[in-house]
Protein backbone atom coordinates (compact mmCIF):
# COMPACT_ATOMS: atom_id res chain seq x y z
CA UNK A 1 0.00 0.00 0.00
CA UNK A 2 2.75 2.46 0.97
CA UNK A 3 4.69 1.55 -2.15
CA UNK A 4 1.77 2.29 -4.46
CA UNK A 5 0.90 5.55 -2.73
CA UNK A 6 4.56 6.54 -3.14
CA UNK A 7 4.39 5.65 -6.83
CA UNK A 8 1.23 7.76 -7.19
CA UNK A 9 2.81 10.74 -5.42
CA UNK A 10 6.00 10.40 -7.49
CA UNK A 11 4.05 10.48 -10.74
CA UNK A 12 1.87 13.40 -9.62
CA UNK A 13 4.78 15.51 -8.40
CA UNK A 14 6.75 14.62 -11.55
CA UNK A 15 3.94 15.73 -13.83
CA UNK A 16 3.44 18.95 -11.85
CA UNK A 17 7.16 19.72 -12.15
CA UNK A 18 7.01 19.30 -15.93
CA UNK A 19 3.80 21.35 -16.11
CA UNK A 20 5.43 24.06 -14.02
CA UNK A 21 8.49 24.15 -16.26
CA UNK A 22 6.27 24.50 -19.30
CA UNK A 23 3.69 27.03 -18.15
CA UNK A 24 5.51 29.06 -15.53
CA UNK A 25 8.50 29.64 -17.75
CA UNK A 26 11.02 32.30 -16.98
CA UNK A 27 13.28 30.63 -14.53
CA UNK A 28 15.26 27.45 -15.12
CA UNK A 29 12.42 25.65 -16.88
CA UNK A 30 14.85 22.95 -18.07
CA UNK A 31 15.69 22.18 -14.45
CA UNK A 32 12.00 21.65 -13.70
CA UNK A 33 11.72 19.30 -16.69
CA UNK A 34 14.70 17.32 -15.40
CA UNK A 35 13.39 17.14 -11.82
CA UNK A 36 9.98 15.98 -13.07
CA UNK A 37 11.48 13.37 -15.37
CA UNK A 38 13.62 11.98 -12.56
CA UNK A 39 10.53 11.74 -10.33
CA UNK A 40 8.63 9.81 -12.99
CA UNK A 41 11.63 7.52 -13.55
CA UNK A 42 11.97 6.87 -9.82
CA UNK A 43 8.23 6.20 -9.70
CA UNK A 44 8.79 3.39 -12.19
CA UNK A 45 11.76 2.11 -10.16
CA UNK A 46 9.74 2.06 -6.92
CA UNK A 47 6.81 0.41 -8.72
CA UNK A 48 9.06 -2.36 -10.04
CA UNK A 49 10.57 -2.79 -6.56
CA UNK A 50 14.05 -2.74 -8.06
CA UNK A 51 16.78 -2.71 -5.40
CA UNK A 52 14.42 -1.34 -2.74
CA UNK A 53 17.11 -1.18 -0.03
CA UNK A 54 18.94 1.39 -2.13
CA UNK A 55 16.16 2.93 -4.23
CA UNK A 56 13.76 3.80 -1.42
CA UNK A 57 16.22 5.74 0.77
CA UNK A 58 17.57 7.40 -2.40
CA UNK A 59 14.10 8.66 -3.37
CA UNK A 60 13.53 9.77 0.22
CA UNK A 61 16.77 11.78 0.06
CA UNK A 62 16.01 13.13 -3.41
CA UNK A 63 12.62 14.47 -2.28
CA UNK A 64 14.17 16.18 0.77
CA UNK A 65 16.97 17.55 -1.40
CA UNK A 66 14.53 19.12 -3.87
CA UNK A 67 12.30 20.50 -1.13
CA UNK A 68 15.22 22.22 0.61
CA UNK A 69 16.64 23.35 -2.74
CA UNK A 70 13.31 24.99 -3.61
CA UNK A 71 12.97 26.60 -0.16
CA UNK A 72 16.46 28.12 -0.17
CA UNK A 73 16.25 29.22 -3.81
CA UNK A 74 12.84 30.78 -3.22
CA UNK A 75 14.09 32.69 -0.19
CA UNK A 76 17.19 33.84 -2.07
CA UNK A 77 15.62 34.82 -5.39
CA UNK A 78 11.85 35.09 -5.00
CA UNK A 79 11.39 32.38 -7.66
CA UNK A 80 8.82 29.63 -7.25
CA UNK A 81 6.61 31.44 -4.76
CA UNK A 82 3.25 30.73 -6.33
CA UNK A 83 0.28 28.42 -5.89
CA UNK A 84 1.43 25.68 -8.26
CA UNK A 85 4.83 25.49 -6.55
CA UNK A 86 3.18 25.42 -3.11
CA UNK A 87 0.93 22.52 -4.18
CA UNK A 88 3.92 20.75 -5.72
CA UNK A 89 5.96 21.12 -2.56
CA UNK A 90 3.08 20.08 -0.28
CA UNK A 91 2.82 16.85 -2.27
CA UNK A 92 6.59 16.51 -2.06
CA UNK A 93 6.39 16.81 1.75
CA UNK A 94 3.76 14.06 1.77
CA UNK A 95 6.08 12.01 -0.40
CA UNK A 96 8.93 12.40 2.11
CA UNK A 97 6.70 11.08 4.91
CA UNK A 98 5.42 8.28 2.65
CA UNK A 99 8.96 7.27 1.70
CA UNK A 100 10.12 7.30 5.35
CA UNK A 101 7.28 4.94 6.28
CA UNK A 102 7.97 2.78 3.25
CA UNK A 103 11.68 2.49 4.09
CA UNK A 104 10.80 1.56 7.66
CA UNK A 105 8.27 -1.07 6.51
CA UNK A 106 10.61 -2.52 3.92
CA UNK A 107 13.47 -2.95 6.40
CA UNK A 108 11.32 -4.44 9.15
CA UNK A 109 12.32 -8.09 9.70
CA UNK A 110 9.83 -10.45 8.10
CA UNK A 111 7.64 -12.38 10.54
CA UNK A 112 7.24 -15.19 8.04
CA UNK A 113 9.41 -18.27 8.65
CA UNK B 1 28.46 0.83 1.29
CA UNK B 2 28.36 -2.96 1.38
CA UNK B 3 25.17 -4.82 2.15
CA UNK B 4 26.57 -6.03 5.48
CA UNK B 5 27.35 -2.43 6.50
CA UNK B 6 23.88 -1.32 5.44
CA UNK B 7 22.32 -4.05 7.57
CA UNK B 8 24.17 -2.77 10.61
CA UNK B 9 22.43 0.61 10.33
CA UNK B 10 19.07 0.91 11.98
CA UNK B 11 16.28 2.31 9.80
CA UNK B 12 16.10 5.46 11.89
CA UNK B 13 19.84 6.06 11.56
CA UNK B 14 19.68 5.49 7.83
CA UNK B 15 16.78 7.90 7.37
CA UNK B 16 18.48 10.46 9.60
CA UNK B 17 21.74 10.22 7.68
CA UNK B 18 20.05 10.44 4.28
CA UNK B 19 17.85 13.30 5.51
CA UNK B 20 20.75 15.34 6.88
CA UNK B 21 22.84 14.76 3.75
CA UNK B 22 19.90 15.77 1.54
CA UNK B 23 19.15 18.90 3.58
CA UNK B 24 22.81 19.94 3.52
CA UNK B 25 23.13 19.33 -0.22
CA UNK B 26 19.82 21.04 -1.01
CA UNK B 27 20.66 24.08 1.11
CA UNK B 28 24.16 24.36 -0.39
CA UNK B 29 22.86 24.26 -3.97
CA UNK B 30 19.90 26.52 -3.19
CA UNK B 31 22.01 29.17 -1.49
CA UNK B 32 24.48 29.03 -4.38
CA UNK B 33 21.66 29.56 -6.88
CA UNK B 34 20.41 32.46 -4.75
CA UNK B 35 23.81 34.12 -5.02
CA UNK B 36 24.30 33.36 -8.70
CA UNK B 37 20.89 34.19 -10.10
CA UNK B 38 19.06 37.46 -10.04
CA UNK B 39 15.45 36.65 -10.65
CA UNK B 40 12.43 38.88 -10.93
CA UNK B 41 8.97 37.38 -10.79
CA UNK B 42 6.87 38.11 -13.88
CA UNK B 43 5.10 41.42 -13.57
CA UNK B 44 3.13 43.92 -15.64
CA UNK B 45 5.32 46.47 -17.39
CA UNK B 46 3.80 49.56 -18.97
CA UNK B 47 5.41 51.66 -21.70
CA UNK B 48 4.37 54.86 -23.45
CA UNK B 49 5.23 54.72 -27.13
CA UNK B 50 5.12 57.67 -29.54
CA UNK B 51 5.86 58.33 -33.16
CA UNK B 52 8.67 60.80 -33.73
CA UNK B 53 9.88 62.78 -36.73
CA UNK B 54 13.55 63.48 -37.30
CA UNK B 55 14.37 66.94 -38.72
CA UNK B 56 15.28 66.08 -42.31
CA UNK B 57 13.51 66.18 -45.64
CA UNK B 58 12.42 62.63 -46.33
CA UNK B 59 12.05 63.31 -50.08
CA UNK B 60 15.63 64.53 -50.35
CA UNK B 61 17.03 61.62 -48.36
CA UNK B 62 14.70 59.01 -49.84
CA UNK B 63 13.67 57.41 -46.52
CA UNK B 64 10.88 58.27 -44.09
CA UNK B 65 11.82 60.57 -41.24
CA UNK B 66 9.48 58.74 -38.84
CA UNK B 67 10.79 56.72 -35.91
CA UNK B 68 9.47 55.22 -32.70
CA UNK B 69 10.24 56.82 -29.38
CA UNK B 70 11.42 54.79 -27.57
CA UNK B 71 12.60 52.16 -30.05
CA UNK B 72 13.67 49.57 -27.46
CA UNK B 73 11.33 47.82 -25.05
CA UNK B 74 13.07 45.50 -22.60
CA UNK B 75 11.16 43.06 -20.40
CA UNK B 76 11.70 39.74 -18.68
CA UNK B 77 10.28 36.54 -20.10
CA UNK B 78 6.83 35.97 -18.61
CA UNK B 79 6.07 39.66 -18.07
CA UNK B 80 2.76 41.12 -19.17
CA UNK B 81 3.51 44.05 -21.45
CA UNK B 82 1.18 47.04 -21.83
CA UNK B 83 2.06 49.62 -24.48
CA UNK B 84 0.19 52.91 -24.64
CA UNK B 85 0.84 53.96 -28.23
CA UNK B 86 -0.04 57.53 -29.14
CA UNK B 87 -0.07 58.95 -32.64
CA UNK B 88 1.05 62.53 -32.00
CA UNK B 89 1.44 63.51 -35.68
CA UNK B 90 0.78 67.13 -36.59
CA UNK B 91 -0.24 65.98 -40.09
CA UNK B 92 -2.96 63.46 -41.05
CA UNK B 93 -0.50 60.60 -41.18
CA UNK B 94 -1.54 57.24 -39.74
CA UNK B 95 0.92 54.76 -38.24
CA UNK B 96 0.75 51.10 -37.42
CA UNK B 97 2.14 48.99 -34.63
CA UNK B 98 3.04 45.70 -36.23
CA UNK B 99 4.86 42.74 -34.71
CA UNK B 100 6.67 39.84 -36.29
CA UNK B 101 5.74 36.24 -35.44
CA UNK B 102 5.56 34.53 -33.02
CA UNK B 103 4.15 37.51 -31.14
CA UNK B 104 0.57 38.72 -31.43
CA UNK B 105 -1.28 41.14 -29.20
CA UNK B 106 -4.64 42.46 -28.12
CA UNK B 107 -5.31 46.10 -28.88
CA UNK B 108 -7.93 48.65 -27.97
CA UNK B 109 -7.91 51.82 -30.06
CA UNK B 110 -9.37 54.92 -28.45
CA UNK B 111 -10.64 57.81 -30.57
CA UNK B 112 -8.68 60.45 -28.70
CA UNK B 113 -5.46 61.37 -26.96
CA UNK B 114 -5.88 59.03 -24.01
CA UNK B 115 -7.76 55.99 -22.73
CA UNK B 116 -10.75 57.99 -21.47
CA UNK B 117 -11.96 58.55 -25.05
CA UNK B 118 -14.50 56.16 -26.63
CA UNK B 119 -13.27 52.89 -28.09
CA UNK B 120 -12.87 53.05 -31.87
CA UNK B 121 -11.92 49.41 -32.41
CA UNK B 122 -10.81 46.28 -30.57
CA UNK B 123 -8.48 43.58 -31.85
CA UNK B 124 -7.62 40.14 -30.47
CA UNK B 125 -4.50 38.11 -31.28
CA UNK B 126 -3.59 40.64 -33.95
CA UNK B 127 -0.19 41.34 -35.44
CA UNK B 128 -1.08 44.78 -36.78
CA UNK B 129 -3.05 47.76 -35.54
CA UNK B 130 -3.56 51.07 -37.37
CA UNK B 131 -3.54 54.21 -35.24
CA UNK B 132 -4.85 57.40 -36.83
CA UNK B 133 -3.75 60.89 -35.86
CA UNK B 134 -4.76 61.81 -32.31
CA UNK B 135 -5.70 58.24 -31.52
CA UNK B 136 -4.34 56.05 -28.73
CA UNK B 137 -3.91 52.29 -28.87
CA UNK B 138 -3.53 50.18 -25.74
CA UNK B 139 -1.58 47.10 -26.77
CA UNK B 140 -1.21 44.12 -24.43
CA UNK B 141 0.57 40.79 -24.68
CA UNK B 142 2.62 38.39 -22.59
CA UNK B 143 6.35 38.09 -23.28
CA UNK B 144 6.26 34.33 -23.67
CA UNK B 145 9.35 33.90 -25.85
CA UNK B 146 12.84 35.14 -25.04
CA UNK B 147 14.83 36.91 -27.72
CA UNK B 148 14.86 40.10 -29.77
CA UNK B 149 11.70 40.76 -31.80
CA UNK B 150 10.97 43.51 -34.28
CA UNK B 151 8.01 45.86 -34.05
CA UNK B 152 7.45 48.44 -36.75
CA UNK B 153 5.15 50.77 -38.61
CA UNK B 154 4.14 49.07 -41.83
CA UNK B 155 3.80 52.48 -43.58
CA UNK B 156 7.21 53.90 -42.70
CA UNK B 157 9.89 51.36 -43.37
CA UNK B 158 12.74 50.95 -42.77
CA UNK B 159 13.17 53.79 -40.28
CA UNK B 160 10.13 53.36 -38.05
CA UNK B 161 11.32 50.14 -36.43
CA UNK B 162 11.82 49.14 -32.82
CA UNK B 163 12.84 46.03 -30.98
CA UNK B 164 11.24 44.15 -28.13
CA UNK B 165 14.00 42.59 -26.03
CA UNK B 166 12.77 39.71 -23.89
CA UNK B 167 15.34 38.53 -21.37
CA UNK B 168 15.05 34.77 -20.86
Amino acid sequence: MLRWSAVGLLFVVGLIDIYYGNFYAGFFENLWYMMGSIYIFTGAVIASNFEPRFAQPAVFGYAIFLFVLWATTAIGTGAGLDTVAYVDKAIEALLVVNMALLVRNSRRPSLLP
Amino acid sequence: MTQSTAKQWSTEKLLLAVGIAAIAAGAAVGVSVGYAVHYEAPTTRAFYLFNNSLPFDQHTWGIPHDTFSPDRITVNKGDKVVIYYRNIEDTTEAHTFTMDAPYTFDAVVHAGQNESFPIASTLHSASNVVVQVNQTATITFTATWAGVFRFYCAYHQPTMTGYLVVLG
